[in-house]
């Protein structure tokens, strides 16, 4: 049984990308199969993040256009072998993806026994958005402690209760999951960021992961290492926490605590 | 004495005028799901399309049919209430076929590019070819299908090719007098000169052209393609970095070398 997965938010720049390819390498990490697709056609980054990008040559357009196999198109990772990338097109635009086309990209992966497909979208509500969030059984949508991203979070929520398969089934819903990025514990501590239990109370649902910010995100994206092997850092703990929880396991939330502070920090500032 | 008034007065006129004919392009090999789709459109339309000649293009297939496969499709065409005048896209190996067919090949119907609007500098053009069709290529002994003709300049481009921004230059060189991005594409059916950075995906020869070569100042590329062969660079040579470069086909052989001063 495949699960397909939406990474979604809505706002640009909340972290889907870099979601969607820790997500994934997180699940191959416990051996399962998992490809992670790229829905931002015309503006791909999924594959800078996953390290691949001087791999590229057919791309899920090509796919979608029986311009070459499924097979041809999905590039292996070089770290775990039951990773896979289909990376998107930079030369066309979103109306080169079609309904009927994922839905076969999507078929086949299930057919060739995936566990997993993470499908990361792009942002804002348009056809790509639309596409890759329309097959999902299982949606993360990201957001940041901040008003306009909660906003647009909840314009995705409703999207996912009404615009996809399941919705328009009628039997079964999207499970939703919530994964808060960019938190900054001290930034809530002095007032300026949203707490987490306000994004919950908001949205009205519960986080399934919150990954701090932290300066190992954007090492990581620039080396092609999806942060969640960067196991030093407190974000790559927190996806992998996140993981867990996808999968079932019960963690406790970690990282968000402002650090207490020390003797010095008191005396002089900090 | 026959022979004095044969030349008196041929038998025959040749005259050449243009007629309008339907490109029929093919998704599936498959001739019997084809012969029900000709009689549902003649069915629909059976003035416009009972009897109607048609170019048969096997260019989106992912493999040429051998003569048997490709008799079979026009068997279903013509069963189906079309009548099949030849074959369109022109690669060597589908011109041997439409050899062995007795067909003529309508090399005009360039299959990937003509309904695009390919003449624009920048446009959305179909898919790269090199990667959609590696095998149409033509075997190094075969003519230069379409070497353009010698008076045809290249197309200039002085603007910087950006990340998913495409120039292609249609039946001639292209010339690029700015860099060329990632994830940028420049296409030619003739040769590719690029004065600046190389760090996109260019490719030569795009209709078969085995001749044609990809020259650039500071070679990055992530993939090169000439006449449908092609490499990608996952890591760029030490010895070819941020050099000046060609590119040429020997063979079946995509070569690349430093161009010395």
């Amino acid at each position: 049984m495949t699960e397909n997965i939406v990474v979604t938010s809505g706002k640009g720049g909340v972290g889907k990308t870099t979601t969607s390819a820790s997500i994934a390498v997180g699940l191959a990490k416990r051996g399962k199969k998992v490809a992670v697709i790229d829905f931002d056609v015309g503006l791909r980054n999924l594959d800078l993040i996953m390290g691949c990008e001087r791999r590229v040559v057919y791309d899920f357009v090509n796919v979608i256009h029986n311009e070459c196999t499924l097979k041809q198109a999905l590039i292996k990772d070089k770290r775990y072998e039951t990773l896979y990338v289909l990376a998107a097109s930079q030369t066309r635009d979103k109306d080169a993806l079609t309904q009927d086309g994922v839905q076969r990209v999507l078929e086949e992966l299930a057919a060739d026994g995936f566990d997993f497909v993470v499908c990361d979208s792009p942002a804002g509500i348009e056809k790509g958005a639309f596409l890759a969030m329309y097959f999902a059984d299982r949606a993360i949508v990201v957001v940041n402690p901040e008003v306009s991203s909660v906003r647009d979070s909840d314009r995705i929520l409703g999207l996912l209760s009404s615009k996809t398969r399941r919705a328009e089934a009628g039997n079964s819903k999207v499970q939703e999951h919530l994964l808060l990025t960019r938190y900054n514990p001290s930034r809530v501590a002095t007032g300026d960021m949203m707490s987490i239990s306000d994004v919950e109370e908001i949205l009205g649902i519960k986080v399934v992961g919150v990954i701090p910010e932290s300066e190992g995100v954007l090492a990581a994206s620039n080396s092609g290492v999806p942060v969640i092997l960067d196991e030093a850092s407190s974000a790559g703990q927190a996806y992998d926490d996140a993981v867990a929880r996808l999968l079932g396991d019960e963690r406790a939330l970690r990282f968000t605590e402002a650090p207490k502070k020390g003797f010095f920090s008191r005396v002089f500032g900090g | 004495m026959r022979a004095t008034i044969a030349a008196a007065e041929p038998i025959l006129e040749l005259k050449f005028g243009q007629v309008g004919i339907a490109n029929l392009r093919l998704n599936l090999n498959d001739p019997a799901a084809l012969r029900d789709e000709i009689e549902q459109k003649v069915a629909a339309a059976p003035q416009l399309f009972a009897r109607a000649p048609v170019i048969l293009d096997l260019s989106r297939l992912p493999q040429l049919p051998d003569a048997a496969e490709a008799q079979a499709l026009l068997d279903a065409i013509r069963a189906g209430g079309m009548l099949p005048v030849g074959l369109s896209y022109s690669t060597t190996e589908n011109e041997l076929l439409a050899k062995e067919l007795g067909v003529p090949l309508l090399a005009k119907f360039r299959a990937v590019y003509e309904k695009q609007n390919a003449d624009e500098a920048v446009a959305s053009i179909a898919p790269a070819p090199a990667p959609s069709r590696p095998k149409a290529v033509p075997k190094a002994e075969a003519e230069p299908a379409r070497a353009p003709a010698a008076t045809v300049s290249g197309q200039r481009h002085d603007k910087a090719v950006r990340s998913g921004q495409q120039v292609y230059a249609r039946g001639r060189d292209l010339i690029v007098n700015a860099m060329v991005g990632n994830g940028a594409e420049v296409i030619a059916d003739g040769s590719i000169h690029i004065y600046g950075r190389l760090s996109g995906r260019a490719l030569a020869g795009a209709q078969g052209d085995a001749s044609a070569r990809i020259y650039c100042m500071d070679f990055q590329a992530e993939l090169i393609s000439i006449a449908g062969r092609y490499r990608v660079f996952e890591d760029l040579p030490k010895e070819l970095r941020g050099k000046p470069v060609q590119a040429w086909l020997d063979g079946e052989k995509l070569l690349i070398e430093a161009l010395v001063p």
